[in-house]
């Protein structure tokens, strides 16, 4: 009975134990609690992972991000409100605040409800942009869903994303089997500053897709405020602080209703889809990742054990990290990288074509360097590199930057002196061969000025007034 | 090495007999020699009566350092058409062993003029012996700079 109970209890640990790599606790803002039951397989999902949820209404007097200056929670997630304005308690402000203070912000648009002005100028300033017309919603008459919304075309099913770059880890692609139908229901197209290096975009709309105001009446629509893949379905921001803020367009995306809805596609560009069967949804499975994501339960890095030492002809110095080099000194790195999955610290591997880098650098990198990798754990992977230091002394930075789409920052320094050779530290002027002709100069001049000297000493002088009078007789 | 030597000699020492200090016989007899040159002699001619000037007039002492003097010239000249042909690579060599060189010749250069008889005005308080021994003492100190900093 007893140890049936410690199993028990181990089996509860290890399950609040599978959670993000940055504390479980959650803030779900929900304006009515009745609208619980449509997310109830989302909110069991992220309960099943460890989160533990706390459900407030925006309107509640007690619902507040910090406390006593500190974040109250970790993540946050905002469902769409009918209300106009989030209240006091849920300010941009404040919400900048709670991103720069490191937590996660999940936040859901709805185009059936207005968003509220409080969140269209706090995506502004974070350089994401919104349709003017609060109704807009994003319809493509080629990649709809024929059971749902035949008529009115704003259902739009969109496959996996792909990766946003070769060299960029996808972690939206689900099993990668392909085939899989994500369901976009009724939501808003976002638009992306170029300005802003922080944004990646996870979801783009397809190529046909348009955001459009169904209140207007008009047939035709003139001058969308975007089209294609202009417009971002889902959108993530990582702050400097690796703080991360994900915007889906529809919030309809984590209802009940789509998690296990069967969707048929329509007839896209070229006869695309023309023998399409009904197939189940993968929102499920994707929102849990975008979630995931949004929350540091993927994609996020860490660094372990650094070390550079010195490494003269193989031979490995025993001091570790000394805060003093020589220039021309050769030199030894090694960072310990891992990445956090789900619920587990792994061995971090860049995407094939892309490197970790080490620079050494006194205001600007005197070298850049490929880190290699030297050993690998259960939990992390070792890079290294040997170089020889640059001839320049002063003060030095071993600094690792590698930040990635999708990845935390990893952005290591480690300052160290580089000091100019001391003076018996030199080679000899016997051991440069050029040296050697000058060598000989001085050898020779002192020699001649010994035997000089030698022969001065021996003669005799000869005084000047013999001179005068020889040269006289003469 | 040795006209310039000659051209430059015979200069001084007329020009130090006519301040005076040396006995009178030896002007009439540099000037009785002028006269002769001057007379109608060839050029050659002229240059091999400057030197055999040069050789009688000069003290024995005073030949020794004129000597070691060219050989220094020489050694000095060797090491820099080396520099100038194949680098300057180790410069601290260079400048240690060209000034090791150099410097030596500055400091015989100024032997010759302390123990030079005709100079005895201006250097009436320095003996010969004690110009030497400032010779000796200021080549050490050179010779230890330079193989010091040619390292």
């Amino acid at each position: 009975m007893r140890w049936l109970l410690s199993f028990l209890l181990l089996g509860l640990l290890s399950v609040v134990h599978a959670v993000s790599s940055s504390g479980n606790k959650l803030l779900v803002v929900l304006e009515e609690l009745a609208d619980k039951a449509k997310y109830s397989k989302y909110l069991a999902d992220l309960e099943s992972r460890g989160f533990k949820t706390t459900i407030e209404s925006p309107k509640a007097e007690k619902i507040a991000l910090f406390e006593l200056g500190e974040r109250a929670y970790d993540h946050l997630l905002l469902l769409p409100a009918k209300s106009k304005g989030l209240g006091p308690n849920l300010t941009p402000k404040l919400l900048l605040d709670f991103i720069n203070a490191g937590g996660n912000i999940l936040l859901t648009l709805d185009s059936t409800h207005p968003t509220p002005s409080a969140l269209v100028s706090l995506l502004l300033e974070l350089d994401i942009h919104l349709p003017t017309d609060r109704n807009a919603l994003v319809v493509d008459h080629f990649n709809f869903d024929t059971l749902s919304a035949a008529e009115k075309h704003d259902v739009v099913l969109v496959p996996r994303p792909d990766a946003l770059r070769p060299d960029v880890k996808n972690f939206f692609k689900g099993d990668g089997k392909g085939g899989e139908v994500i369901a976009f229901p009724r939501g808003v197209g976002q638009t992306l500053g170029n300005t802003s290096p922080l944004l990646t975009p996870i979801l783009r709309a397809p190529r046909t897709a348009y955001s459009y105001n169904p209140k207007d009446d008009v047939d035709g629509v003139e001058d969308p405020f975007a089209v294609g893949t202009q417009l971002s379905l889902i959108t993530t921001m990582q702050a400097r602080n690796s703080a991360r803020f994900t915007v889906i367009g529809a919030a309809e995306m984590l209802e009940d209703a789509w998690f296990d809805a069967k969707v048929k596609r329509s007839v896209g560009m070229g006869g695309v889809g023309s023998d399409a069967k009904q197939v189940k949804t993968s929102n499920q499975a994707f929102v849990k990742e975008v979630t995931g994501w949004t929350f540091n339960e993927i994609g996020v890095l860490k660094v372990g054990k650094i070390e550079h030492y010195l490494n003269e002809v193989g031979v490995k110095s025993n001091v570790t990290n000394p805060k003093i080099y020589r220039v021309k000194n050769d030199v030894t790195y090694n960072i310990e990288l891992s990445e956090w999955s789900w619920d587990h610290w792994e061995a971090f591997t860049p995407p094939t074509g892309d490197v970790v880098q080490l620079e050494f650098s006194m205001l600007s990198p005197f070298h850049r360097l490929p880190l290699k990798v030297a050993s690998t754990t259960k939990t992390s992977t070792t890079y290294t590199t040997s170089f020889k230091l640059p001839d320049q002394h002063g003060i030095f930075n071993f600094k690792v930057n590698y930040k990635r789409p999708f990845f935390s920052n990893v952005e290591e320094k480690n300052t160290v002196t580089v000091r100019h050779f001391a003076h018996d530290e030199w080679p000899r002027s016997w051991v440069i061969s050029g040296a050697w002709p000058w060598i000989a100069g001085i050898g020779v001049t002192v020699t001649g000025w010994v035997a000089f000297v030698a022969l001065w000493l021996w003669s005799k002088p000869v005084p000047l007034k013999l001179t005068t009078s020889g040269r006289k007789i003469q | 090495m040795a006209p310039k030597r000659n051209a430059r000699e015979p200069t001084p020492s007329s020009t130090a007999t006519a301040q005076s200090s040396s006995p009178a016989s030896v002007p009439s007899v540099s000037s009785k020699a002028s006269h002769k040159s001057s007379s109608n002699q060839s050029p050659q001619q002229i240059a091999l009566g400057i030197w055999q000037n040069y050789l009688d007039m000069t003290p024995q002492r005073t030949k020794l350092i004129d000597v070691f003097m060219a050989f220094l010239v020489v050694v000095g000249g060797l090491q820099f058409v080396y520099c100038v042909i194949a680098g300057n690579y180790p410069f601290n060599a260079f400048l240690s062993g060209f000034s090791a060189t150099v410097g030596q010749f500055v400091l015989t250069a100024s032997l010759r003029i302390q123990t030079n008889a005709e100079n005895k005005a201006d250097f009436g308080e320095v003996s010969p012996e004690r110009a030497f021994a400032d010779y000796v003492f200021g080549s050490l100190i050179l010779h230890f700079f330079c193989v010091n900093f040619i390292n």
